[in-house]
């Protein structure tokens, strides 16, 4: 298998001759984007975080209707 | 304490030094095989962003560079596999050409076709080693494989890149 042979010089001119050149040089500063990125993720992960107190409150609760099961009657009458 | 270091355990002023130094080399990199200034810069982006989820990943004693390439590498081989086969790759100026410009950009248009035809991994190895000479050790480097495996695909590509040219009546 060679690379460099005459008639693959054609394709890498022809490739070359089709396919513009492209500017490397990146054109604006991509840093305030990632700090869009992060500043969206942490609303993100802020606003499905659940508090605390919020999963104590349930645990009672699931608590309470497991020692008295009557408890579920009252709690839906009050909905 | 070190700069990667301190990347590693989460601080943004140590990550924005490492975005600052990299992210034009990255864009370079990605503009090479996705050869769109704006896709570049999107995906060079995402890279940034990748980098920055994935840093309990790397190790602070590693090349961040090479690190940086292979998750970029990967990024744009995703993108070539999205891409729309019938993309063009240049913008031709505005008006009739005279019919002798016309015959070259046909063919122009020709060979861009049977190159985006190419599988991706092959026309990523071909863009970087063929049109940018780009050495294949730092090809193989970027892909995670061995330069063995990028020549390959090298020659693979341009089987069927004279392949699929010679169908539609170009002898290369």
């Amino acid at each position: 298998m060679k690379i460099d042979e005459p008639n693959d010089r054609q394709i890498r001119d022809a490739l070359k001759q089709s396919l513009p050149s492209v500017n490397t040089e990146l054109r604006r500063d991509l840093w305030p984007e990632i700090l869009r990125r992060e500043a969206l993720r942490r609303l993100d992960t802020h606003s499905l975080a659940v508090p605390w107190y919020d999963w104590v409150l349930v645990g009672l609760s699931v608590a309470a209707f497991l020692a008295f099961p009557r408890l579920v009657l009252v709690f839906a009458y009050h909905l | 304490m070190d700069l990667l270091q301190r990347f590693v355990l989460g601080e943004i002023d140590a990550f924005e030094t490492l975005v600052r130094q990299f992210q034009g080399d990255i864009y370079a990199w990605t503009v090479r095989i996705v050869r769109d200034p704006g896709t570049a810069e999107d995906l060079t982006a995402e890279t940034l962003w990748r980098i920055y989820c994935a840093r309990h990943k790397f190790r602070p004693d590693g090349n961040f560079g090479a690190w940086a390439r292979r998750i970029a590498t990967n990024l744009a081989l995703d993108y070539l596999r999205r891409a729309r086969p019938e993309q063009t790759l240049d913008a031709d100026p505005a008006g009739a050409p005279p019919p002798d410009r016309l015959v070259q950009r046909e063919m122009r248009q020709k060979i861009q076709q049977a190159f985006r035809r190419l599988p991706p991994k092959l026309q990523l190895a071909a863009t970087l080693a063929l049109v940018e000479e780009v050495p294949y050790d730092e090809i193989a480097a970027a892909l995670g494989t061995s330069v063995g495996a990028v020549k390959v695909r090298v020659f693979r590509a341009i089987r069927i890149l004279r392949k699929h040219l010679t169908q539609v009546g170009i002898k290369p």
